[in-house]
């Protein structure tokens, strides 16, 4: 059945200000009302300067040089990187498309006490009657299983809610066309199903859905297309079976459901000598220890830190006791993943590793000496520990800098310049010594931050939820670092909630559930 | 039912502009218990004397010593240490500008902390610059605890990288620029993505807005702002009359 | 008139006329009342607590920072607008940093300056202003002061706008000189409102030169002259560092500074 286009783009070239070369070029795309789109490409292939493009959130002109045309509701921009080229109109572009960024944090107002003014935002800037706003609110409310919300602060939204949220405040004015980056990342397993599910009913709806990943979600093969995005031009498009029947037409960079085991990147003898983590010749014993460790948020630590105003608090619900009387030893070389349900308290857990928490009861033991009172970034020297956001963590202005920081002092020049060229290899950034490393796509400001962890051979390797974010590409590299480190002697303890990841790497798996520690 | 948040801002900003037109200290004396007695009714006291403390217990101070010590002018000197001078004049110029100052900061931070923000920024939400003066308060405020609780998510990053905080200015100059620059740059960049956000959600309209948060007003209240603005800029005319004579 | 249209008109030139006027306007207003309070403060003081220079300086101030954020803030474009809430919380939070070093500046105008240099002087000055009123919601001692800081983020404005933040160390020497123009402009406001200063340290500058015989005004705008030129030359030189340090694509996705060149090019010879 032929329908009429809801939006299509031919791009030939699309250029950021000041960029030497196009990020999209060759791409013609086109969607159908009443169908699911799915635009698969490895991280940095220009999938989310594309989604963006298409929803006008990147306007031609304003936010880079793009040539060639967009069209929407029978309307043909054309743009030939000119002044005189048409400006989007973005307010009422986004009447008619929807977009849903990768952090859903991002599409709200920070100016709305509650989900339901959050929702109507956009109706009260067009002007909207206020009892048609109620009746809008409360629909969407209702399609989205927000209707319980309503009252509460956007701020306390748990990340499946929030996801929710920002869809909501994209769909309230009806638009033909919802592009989504990203959805299904860092959400649970129940959390997919009813994003899933809400996309079906849109579907349904007539409303023409494009999904943007890197990960062939299960929900993405019930997508009527799939249009394969790499090194910034479409490679490949056709029916998911068409594509699943081909699988060299699928970049490796593209992660696949089920754990793939194609390690295209070797661990190689003399990279694990290379590795060889920093004093480990007298090690024999654990090299690190948790004696009957637990940990408790006072209730309101008096005289401690004050409240501050605003109705905007941070959310913290807290559990009185997150930890309970854990008790762990981590031998040299071996590769332990803790998994647990969200809240579980597996950052808490972590935080203890270094010392950035200290442990209510017990005691934790690095190489035999307790870290109670040590700071944390001498701990630092011995255990590596690599956060979620690895945003937080870097400041240089190019990639090999934000390695090499601090090296200098410790090892010489010589050996920080040596240190550098092995870790940016080992995570597959040799190319991108000289690059910013926010100009880096997501995967690879991740394994960045993984390598300023590895130049320094820790004893003890420690990553917060390492895949998030992660293509295949990247997926592949982190499997050979923490391999390396491991057979180097580090130990390395991971906290996941992607549990066959965890079982296909660790020797052991345990489990966090209600502050205790449990093999699994 | 609570009074409309311009309602209560008129009273507050009136109230401290005709307190420093009348200059008149049994007046500021006056507003400075009724300011403690409203807050204290409406249960905001706990909070708001000790913000009030901390901006005003350091300027009274500096006033103190400053005119109660050096006061060229003052001509009944009570006390004399080498170049300072305690005069009648310079205390009471102190006292009388000490008390003004604290009845006007007082006036103003009853309204803050008893306002509704949110009922605030609906009610200035009207259009134009009202529009965007409403979001600019409004996500500052929202802003500043999230932004807090990141620089504390910064700093636990950098220390799990080695970073040690040590003493000296240069060290916490560099530890500075080690922490702002993330911060800064996400911020940054997240703000674009909020622009866009916005862009497309219609906020950058020029057309006519409404308000989905219903704030309600009594029939008088309308005519009682402008009368207390009336009253305010009265007193201001009065007080530069007297002057110029 | 906001149409259905999927595209945008071109900026009418009557818009701009009319916001050039107000600027005009809120330019003249802080001029005059700075000229008036200079011309006329001696006779004030001895009077007594002379309410009608505080007055005058008030009204004067404030108006003037009211027309230029009612000129300006409408013609912000969006990704201006959200911006500037950013970089009051980034007068608050980085300037409590700052403080809790117990370094004896302020550097409560980052986040002003940043918006100055990335998106020019008129955001720099609505920025500056607005800081002010913003932050008096908590301290309202600070809400004399918005023509002050409007002042500081014009001129950081111009500063990147004609080239000094292209050299590193330009920036400083641009904030020196601002620091000198903004303590003079804001001295009057402390000499006439608050009769003094906030801070017990700075109160001890002013005490001294008040011992040597000077007047309030002119003893506080040479404690300004002391503390504002380093306070600012430091803000400007961390802003500059924030701004290199800021990767290329966010710094040139602003018209302002494409259109300028306000930084130097993609290799900068100097970091931090």
């Amino acid at each position: 059945m032929e329908t009429a286009t809801a939006l299509a783009a031919g791009i030939r070239s699309f250029t950021f200000h000041d960029d030497a070369a196009p990020v999209l070029h060759n791409v013609d795309v086109s969607f159908h009302p009443g169908t699911l789109t799915a635009v698969l490409g490895p991280s940095g292939s220009g999938k989310s300067t594309l989604g963006r493009l298409l929803a006008g959130w990147l306007p031609p002109g304003a936010g880079g040089t793009l040539e060639g045309h967009l069209t929407l509701a029978r309307t043909t921009l054309r743009f030939e990187g000119q002044a005189q080229d048409p400006r989007i109109n973005p307010a009422q572009w986004g009447r008619r498309v929807g977009f849903v960024p990768q952090d859903p944090r991002a599409i709200l107002s920070t100016v709305r006490a509650t989900v339901a003014e959050e929702l109507a935002f956009a109706l009260e800037n067009a002007g909207g009657e206020r009892s048609a706003m109620l009746a809008a609110v409360e629909r969407i409310a209702g399609l989205l299983g927000l209707s319980g919300l309503l009252d509460r602060h956007p701020n306390t939204l748990s990340g499946g809610q929030l996801r929710r949220l920002a869809i909501g405040c994209a769909v309230i004015t009806g638009p033909e066309v919802l592009v989504m980056d990203e959805p299904f990342a860092s959400l649970d397993p129940a959390g997919a199903d009813e994003l899933a599910l809400l996309v079906g009913s849109l579907v349904r709806q007539g409303t023409a859905v494009v999904i943007l990943s890197q990960a062939v979600d299960e929900a993405l093969l019930a997508a009527q297309q799939w249009i394969v995005l790499d090194g910034g031009t479409v490679t490949a498009d056709g029916t998911p079976a068409e594509l699943i029947a081909a699988p060299q037409r699928l970049p490796a960079g593209i992660r696949r459901p089920g754990v793939q085991r194609d390690t295209t990147v070797e661990v190689s003898e003399a990279g694990a000598r290379n590795n060889q983590a920093d004093g480990q010749g007298a090690a024999s014993g654990p090299v690190l220890e948790f004696r009957g460790v637990g940990f408790g948020y006072a209730d309101r630590p008096a005289g401690g830190r004050k409240r501050r105003m605003g109705a905007g608090d941070v959310p913290g619900d807290q559990p009185a006791q997150v930890l309970r009387d854990i008790d762990l030893e981590l031998l040299p070389g071996e590769i332990v993943a803790v998994t647990g349900p969200n809240g579980a308290g597996k950052s808490t857990f972590l935080r203890h590793l270094n010392g950035l928490l200290q442990p209510t009861a017990g005691s934790v033991l690095v190489r035999g000496r307790d870290i109670a009172g040590r700071p944390v970034g001498e701990v630092a020297q011995t255990v590596g520990l690599l956060f979620q956001n690895p945003r937080d963590q870097l400041f240089e202005r190019t990639a090999a800098r934000e390695v090499r920081f601090g090296l200098d002092r410790r090892f010489g020049p010589h050996e920080a310049e040596a240190r550098t060229g092995a870790a940016l290899a080992a995570v597959g950034l040799s190319g991108a010594a000289d690059a910013h490393p926010m100009e880096l796509p997501a995967s690879g400001q991740r394994l960045l931050a993984l390598a300023t962890v590895l130049a320094r051979r820790p004893a003890v390797l420690a990553l917060d939820e390492p895949t998030v974010a992660l293509d295949g590409d990247g997926l592949r590299f982190l499997d050979a670092a923490v391999r390396s480190a491991a057979a180097a002697g580090a130990a390395v303890v991971l906290v996941t909630h992607d549990v066959p990841y965890a079982r296909s790497l660790a020797h052991r798996l345990l489990t966090l559930d209600g502050g205790r520690l449990a093999a699994r | 039912m609570r009074l409309h948040p311009l309602t209560t801002l008129a009273a507050a900003g009136s109230t401290a502009v005709i307190t420093t037109a009348a200059a008149y200290l049994p007046l500021s004396l006056a507003v400075i218990t009724a300011a403690v007695g409203l807050s204290a009714r409406g249960g905001t006291s706990r909070r708001l004397l000790p913000a009030a403390a901390a901006i005003l217990v350091p300027l009274a101070l500096s006033l103190l010593v400053l005119h109660g010590l050096f006061f060229p002018e003052g001509d009944t000197v009570l006390a004399q240490w080498g170049p300072a001078r305690v005069t009648a004049e310079g205390l009471s110029f102190a006292l009388n500008r000490a008390a003004q100052l604290c009845a006007a900061v007082l006036a103003l931070l009853v309204f803050s902390f008893s306002v509704s923000v949110p009922d605030l920024v609906a009610a200035l939400s009207a259009k134009g610059v009202h529009g965007r003066f409403a979001f600019v308060l409004a996500s500052t405020l929202s802003l500043l605890p999230a932004i807090t609780f990141r620089l504390e998510r910064i700093r636990q990053a950098q220390e799990a990288r080695g970073l040690v905080i040590r003493r000296g200015l240069l060290h916490r100059a560099a530890a500075f620029r080690l922490q702002a620059v993330p911060l800064v740059s996400a911020l940054v960049e997240d703000a674009a993505t909020r622009a866009a956000a916005l862009e497309a959600r219609g906020f950058g309209g020029t057309g006519p807005r409404t308000s989905y948060r219903d704030v309600p007003e009594r029939p008088w209240e309308p005519p009682f702002r402008m009368l207390l603005l009336l009253a305010a800029a009265a007193a201001v005319a009065v007080r530069l009359l007297l002057a110029g004579d | 008139m906001s149409s259905h249209s999927l595209t945008l008109p071109s900026a009418s030139p009557a818009a701009a006329r009319k916001r050039r006027l107000l600027e005009i306007l809120g330019a003249l207003a802080i001029a005059g009342t700075y000229i008036y309070l200079v011309l006329n403060q001696p006779t004030d003081i001895t009077g007594g607590p002379g309410s009608a220079s505080a007055l005058i300086a008030l009204s004067g101030f404030l108006a003037g920072a009211v027309l230029l954020i009612v000129a300006v803030l409408p013609t912000l474009p969006t990704s201006t607008v959200v911006l500037i809430p950013v970089a009051l919380v980034l007068n608050i939070v980085l300037g409590q940093f700052v403080g809790s070093t117990l370094v004896p500046f302020y550097l409560d105008a980052i986040g002003t300056v940043l918006v100055a240099v990335l998106a020019g002087p008129a955001a720099g000055a609505a920025t500056g202003a607005l800081s002010s009123i913003v932050w008096s919601f908590f301290n309202p001692t600070v809400l004399p002061f918005a023509a002050g800081a409007a002042l500081i983020g014009c001129l950081a404005g111009l500063a990147a706008r004609y080239g000094l933040f292209r050299r590193f160390y330009l920036a400083p020497v641009a904030g020196f000189a601002t620091g000198i123009i903004g303590g003079v402009v804001s001295a009057p406001v402390a000499a006439f409102v608050f009769g003094g200063t906030s801070g017990v340290a700075t109160g001890a500058i002013v005490s001294a030169f008040r011992s040597m015989g000077d007047s309030l005004l002119a003893a506080i705008t040479k404690q300004a002259l002391i503390s504002d030129p380093m306070d600012k030359a430091l803000v400007f030189t961390a802003v500059a560092v924030l701004v290199y340090a800021l990767p290329r694509r966010a710094t040139v996705q602003f018209p302002f500074v494409r259109r300028h060149r306000v930084l130097a090019g993609r290799n900068p010879e100097q970091g931090a």
